[in-house]
């Protein structure tokens, strides 16, 4: 044995190592430098900022250019792209010679971060998804939509008396229309109809009544609920509708207004306790913490494992090729904690998503142009038709919900609520839900106590609320 | 005058060398730029190295001036803030959880891969009849083939196959162990346990290499001379003894280039996590500092301090590399000056 081969390393040799190791690198801080690409910071160029002047008109509110090529990326999710590019030909019917590329993404803050950057942003964004944009990241570098909601459409009506009530405000920052909303979402719990009828079973109102539902479907081999790892949170988000159904507007502003001790509140805290009992008691499907989210929905709307699905009324769109035949998809308004809630058994959550925004930075004109054909009303009845969803803009769905009993249950929904729609945006406001999932994935398959539950969503909270580089929200 | 240029490459200074300076015209200090010169250092001078300077060093000193500033990510504007970062990183246990995960990954993946792997090609290498020619076990050239097939798909799709197969109602491997009769497997959802999730996620890692690095030590120990394992067995040394004796020593070098390879990807694993579990595992038990990295500068538009991550997740790798080098020369690599 040669006495060299027993010597310990010197900073050289190790230092060496460390060299190679830096040379094949790239791919550790890979993410952290392609983030930094973009363009440079002295980059102040306005890009597409200087309008090239069009003339104003009735027909042209904004002064959009002639020969425009309108630049649009669209998140290409549940709904697709198609319905902007049926906005898209209308505008090059109307505007001669201008035309819309119509940009189809997934990732709408990864693709788009050099683009803000840059100072060349698209005209018309559809910041929507898992990947969207924070809207506190880029508030001042959107223009004020006012002025679309303001303009007449297509038919001649001001676009601000066609759409629902209310479905601007959670997108106006202090006055600033930062966002519109396209499209109108009802949560609550969606169900077969056909299967319910053949069983004699009747939708549950209150969260005894779903006990017992699932008491009853066990004796069938099935169970009341499931769940898919990445949409765990969709039972955080039924059980903040049923607190705030029963305890009121107090319950929703703790939780909006990131107050201590919010998730202890007794309306949370009841219907927590409730949920504990279906877990105890087996009503949940068990796996679903390693199952992927649109898998588990098929347990639900093709084998018909389980029965109640808590979610957005995009669920049918999304589920639509794996739903059984006949499945009748209706939904109810997530269930009470007791039969008198204090917003009444019919208060719904209900909000409008695919938030479209216009860069400032960007060819406004054209962008707003886009918009404002998307929200007349042949725009809004297309989609209608072809998504089975309604959009803000009213009246754009008949009786028969184009043969959709969910679009007609949503409908229902709507108007059997009145005026107690209800809301509430600090999971989004602030990017909870990464961290929340993991939580809740856990409490469904038994493994936390309500205890647990409470505490570390609590610690979530508090550590937002204490995190001062973080801009609060305050909502009343 | 004759010792000039022999110092080179560790050699003897009194060594004479065929190469060594000639007389004439050549001995002259300066040459005549060419143009067959000049575009020879272009080429293969001037060339890699901007390239190296551009697409290398610039991000990496890019990312080392974000990670001292509050950028946003999404505009121009950015402040100066010193080290906040770092002092905010060590204070966060979202990411000293994420590292935690990562070193994990980093020291389980690679012992573990290449044990397999070196097993392996022992097998097949020289696993084979005790007499006769050395040789591997029968059908070595089928398990070659076969066991490279992992390596041949990419990682986002070994990552969305083993989701399925892992699935807790309709996986291969539940549907198995049930069908065995294990019915506690029933709906069993490995990665959805806090128990399993981390296991079940190096498994599949270690699943995709094993091929892969099994190839790279079957080349090594084929460079060895088969007269050195002849002789070894004239001795009367087993199997078992060659490969820890011969095998394992005239290859450590391969393997200490194969296991800082593997610890840089195992300390990275973006794909296969985010690919298995995109939440982060349950009580984000398989979340890693990639993955935090990403959801703090794209979802939580915290570019500077996701940038102040890369930096430490660079460094993370460096202390691992080191650490290889070390644990090497200790156990009794090969030192500087020997031949290699």
């Amino acid at each position: 044995m040669n006495a060299k081969l027993t010597t310990t390393p010197d900073r050289r040799t190790v230092l060496r190592g460390g060299i190679i190791t830096a040379a094949s690198l790239p791919l550790g801080v890979t993410l952290a430098s392609c983030a930094t690409g973009g363009g440079g910071e002295e980059e102040t160029t306005d890009g597409g900022g200087e309008e090239p002047g069009g003339e104003t008109s009735a027909d042209n509110p904004f002064g959009m250019a002639e020969n425009t090529t309108v630049d649009a990326v669209i998140f290409d999710g549940g709904y697709g792209v198609d319905y902007v590019e049926f906005a898209a030909d209308i505008l090059a019917e109307t505007h001669e010679g201008s035309s819309v590329e119509v940009s189809p993404s997934t990732q709408i803050a990864t693709e788009l971060q050099p683009r803000f950057v840059g100072g060349n942003p698209p005209d018309l964004v559809d910041n929507s998804g898992a990947g969207s944009i924070g809207f506190n990241a880029i508030l001042d570098q959107l223009e004020d939509l006012n002025d679309v909601i303001d303009a007449p459409n297509l038919e001649g009506t001001t676009i601000r008396d066609t759409l629902y009530d209310g479905v601007l405000a959670p997108s106006t920052y202090e006055d600033k229309l930062a966002a519109i909303n396209y499209v109108l979402t009802v949560y609550g719990v969606w169900y077969s109809s056909s299967l319910f009828e053949e069983n004699g079973w009747t939708p549950p109102t209150t969260w005894d009544e779903a006990l017992e539902l699932g008491a009853a479907a066990k004796e069938q081999d099935l169970y009341l609920f499931g769940w898919g790892t990445e949409a765990a949170t969709y039972y955080q988000t039924l059980a903040i509708e049923s607190a705030i159904k029963e305890g009121g507007d107090e319950v929703r502003l703790a939780l909006e207004n990131l107050e201590a001790d919010c998730w202890s509140q007794d309306a949370i805290q009841g219907v927590f306790s409730a949920m504990k009992e279906a877990v105890d008691a087996g009503y949940f499907k068990p796996g679903g913490s390693g199952t992927q989210f649109t898998a588990a929905q098929a347990q639900w709307s093709n084998t018909q494992e389980f029965l109640l699905y808590p979610s957005g009324s995009w669920i049918e769109n999304e589920m639509r090729d794996q739903t059984t035949e006949g499945f009748e998809m209706k939904g109810i308004s997530s269930m009470s904690l007791t039969s008198s809630p204090a917003l009444g058994a019919d208060a719904l959550h209900s909000t409008a998503g695919e938030p479209f925004i216009v860069p400032s930075d960007g060819n406004t004109a054209a962008g707003k142009e886009l918009l404002r054909i998307m929200l007349s009303k042949e725009a809004a009845e297309n989609f209608a038709a072809t998504k089975l969803a309604p959009t803000i803009v009213r009246d754009t769905v008949p009786a028969d919900g184009f043969g959709s009993t969910a679009l007609v249950s949503q409908t229902d929904l709507l108007s059997a609520a009145g005026e107690s729609i209800f809301t509430f945006n600090f999971v989004n406001t602030y990017g909870m839900n990464s961290e929340q999932l993991p939580i809740w994935n856990s409490f469904l398959d038994g493994s936390k106590s309500v205890a647990d539950l409470t505490s570390e969503l609590q610690a979530i909270t508090d550590r937002i609320r204490e995190d001062d580089t973080i801009d609060k929200v305050e909502v009343s | 005058m004759t010792l000039s240029g022999s110092v080179i490459d560790g050699q003897p200074p009194n060594q004479t060398t065929p190469t060594g300076p000639v007389p004439g015209p050549r001995r002259g200090r300066r040459r005549k730029w060419t143009l067959d010169r000049i575009s020879f250092f272009i080429v293969f001078l001037g060339l890699p190295l901007a390239l190296f300077l551009i697409f290398v060093i610039n991000p990496f000193i890019q990312a080392g001036y974000y990670s001292l500033t509050n950028w946003s990510g999404f505009s121009p504007e950015q402040e100066f803030v010193g080290l906040q970062n770092f002092i905010d990183l060590a204070q966060d246990p979202r990411f000293t959880n994420a590292v935690g995960n990562s070193v994990v990954l980093g020291l389980v993946v690679p012992f573990v891969t290449l044990t397999i792997a070196l097993i392996f090609a022992i097998l097949i290498t020289i696993g084979g009849a005790g007499r006769g020619q050395i040789r591997g076990v029968k059908g070595a050239g089928f398990y070659r083939v076969v066991s490279l097939f992992p390596y041949v798909i990419p990682g986002i799709a070994i990552g969305l196959i083993w989701r399925l197969i892992l699935d807790p109602s309709s996986g291969l491997v539940n549907g198995v162990l049930t069908g065995l009769g294990l019915d506690q497997f029933e709906s069993f959802a490995w990665l959805g346990n806090v128990t399993t999730a981390m296991p079940a996620s190096i498994f599949v890692i270690v699943w995709g290499f094993v091929g892969f690095y099994m190839l790279l030590f079957i080349a090594a120990i084929k460079g060895i001379p088969a007269e050195i394992y002849e002789a070894a067995r004239l001795d009367g040394a087993g199997r078992a003894r060659m490969s820890w004796s011969i095998t394992l020593p005239l290859i450590r070098d391969n393997v200490q280039t194969a296991y800082i390879y593997i610890g840089i990807m195992a300390l990275d694993a973006y794909v296969y996590m985010q690919a298995l579990n995109p939440q982060g595992g349950p009580d984000s038990s398989t979340l890693v500092m990639s993955q935090q990295l990403f959801r703090t500068a794209f979802a939580e538009s915290k570019f500077g301090y996701a940038s102040a991550m890369g930096v430490v997740i660079a460094l993370v790798t460096l202390v691992f590399a080191a650490l290889v080098f070390t644990v090497n020369r200790l156990a009794g690599g090969k030192d500087e000056g020997g031949a290699s």
